[in-house]
């Protein structure tokens, strides 16, 4: 029985390349790299490429869409904020105005009050003036006429008169 | 001993050395490393077609991984060595990338177990090609002299070093950096598929001989932990050649050393 050694006693070499198998591993070398050069790889490096742009482009996109979001918030924020004011604004001025209008409403319904009560004293004093005149007037009758009656009737009318005025004069000067 | 001396293991041209399929007897003797890299390539470019063909703005499935793994290369290693400018090799670099590690990855596909780059015959040539690229890049960009220069003659080093230095350079960017990305992915891909190989005889031998000895399983775990390990390793080598690809062409592009 032998016990051999890797080709030690062979004559096959396993050092020194073969032709054929040069020839063979060229042609499936060259091969392979002009037709992946040319059909193989194109396709895939295209879908890869499309891939790169369009992740770069979402990423540009969300980028984009962020900022105009922010824009808007803010934009959004400040008019709220805006709007806030304004209406702190017209509040405030409603407030002043009613303030203003019931001090307007007051003073006039003050004035009016007083005026009311001016006409209605005015009116008062001309009637009781006019009340005085009448009863001025019949009261002389009547006190001569009772004092004619009651004294005498010698008495001439033209001496009592001025006593009577008089009177009268007395009396309305009691009254006031 | 005994146990060990019964393990037949098969001589390396059996692991390495397919029957051809076709085209037997001429230069175009296509066998199973011509079938992987075919398989490679074919699957790479399937996956590309059926993700870009169905291909919608919010991914799912296949579309995610294969975006995935654009995703990768670009930001990973186009951008990392390359910078901004490098973007026109992405789907270069991205063939590159998915083309070593389906050929590598077939280490592990049950029924075919072996990666087609444990093979010079796939190594050399892709390291040709990125060889042959970044030089031609280089002298497009600044020019053959130019590009001579700024590959040879390192910035701010005294001009006594230069004799010593410029042989140097030349023989690192010139001669050996061909030579170490072929080696590099041929050496790690190999050994893992020995390995592999390795510990499957293992399993199998010990248990043919008995399936009551103690030892059973650990040749058997080191199978499973190996496989997983070379997954990574597949990933990794595919990364490691496609960054050094983008390394040495952005370096041709920049022109600075």
């Amino acid at each position: 029985m032998h016990l051999y050694i890797f080709g030690a006693n062979q004559a096959f070499n396993p050092i020194l390349p073969a032709t054929g198998e040069i020839i063979w591993s060229v042609i499936s070398f060259v091969v392979l790299l002009v037709l992946l050069a040319k059909y193989a790889f194109p396709p895939v490096k295209k879908i890869m490429a499309e891939r790169t742009a369009k992740i770069r482009g979402d990423i540009e996109a969300a980028e984009k869409a962020r900022l105009e979001a922010e824009r808007v918030l803010a934009e959004y924020r400040n008019q709220l904020e805006e709007a806030r004011k304004e209406a702190n604004r017209l509040v405030e001025e409603a407030r002043k105005t009613a303030g203003l209008v019931r001090e307007d409403l007051l003073k006039r319904a003050h004035e009016e009050a007083a005026d009311i009560k001016r006409r209605a004293d005015e009116a008062l004093a001309i009637e009781k003036e006019r009340v005085m005149n009448e009863l001025r007037g019949s009261l002389g009758d009547l006190a001569v006429e009772l004092a004619s009656r009651i004294i005498s009737f010698e008495i001439e009318r033209q001496n009592v008169d001025p006593l009577v005025e008089q009177f009268l004069h007395e009396m309305g000067a009691r009254s006031k | 001993m005994f146990v060990l001396a019964s393990i037949n293991f098969p001589p390396i041209g059996e692991l390495l050395n397919w029957k051809t399929i076709f085209f037997g007897g001429s230069a175009l003797a296509f066998n199973k490393i011509g079938l992987i890299t075919l398989a490679a390539a074919v699957i790479t470019i399937v996956l590309f077609v059926l993700a870009g063909r169905g291909a919608k703005l919010i991914p799912t499935g296949l579309q995610n991984v294969i975006e995935y793994g654009v995703d990768f290369v670009t930001n990973l290693i186009v951008l990392e060595a390359m910078g901004p400018e490098g973007m026109a090799w992405v789907p270069w670099l991205v063939g590159m990338f998915f083309f070593i590690l389906f050929s590598n990855l077939f280490e592990v596909i049950p029924f075919i177990q072996m990666p087609a780059t444990a093979r010079t015959s796939v190594t050399i040539p892709l390291a040709l090609i990125s060889y042959v690229t970044f030089v031609v890049v280089g002298i497009k960009r600044q020019g053959f002299g130019k590009y001579l220069k700024t590959s040879l003659v390192p910035k701010g080093v005294p001009v006594a070093l230069l004799p010593l230095l410029i042989p140097l350079e030349f023989l690192s960017t010139f001669i050996v950096r061909p030579f170490a990305l072929a080696i590099r992915l041929f050496g790690n891909m190999l050994a893992g598929h020995l390995l592999l190989v390795t510990f499957a005889i293992l399993s199998e031998a010990l248990f043919v001989k008995s399936i009551l000895l103690v030892a059973l399983p650990l040749p058997f775990a080191m199978l499973v932990l190996v496989t997983g390990y070379e997954i990574f390793v597949s990933a990794l080598q595919a990364f490691i050649f496609t960054t050094l690809t983008a390394v040495y062409i952005g370096e041709a592009m920049a022109g600075d050393h």
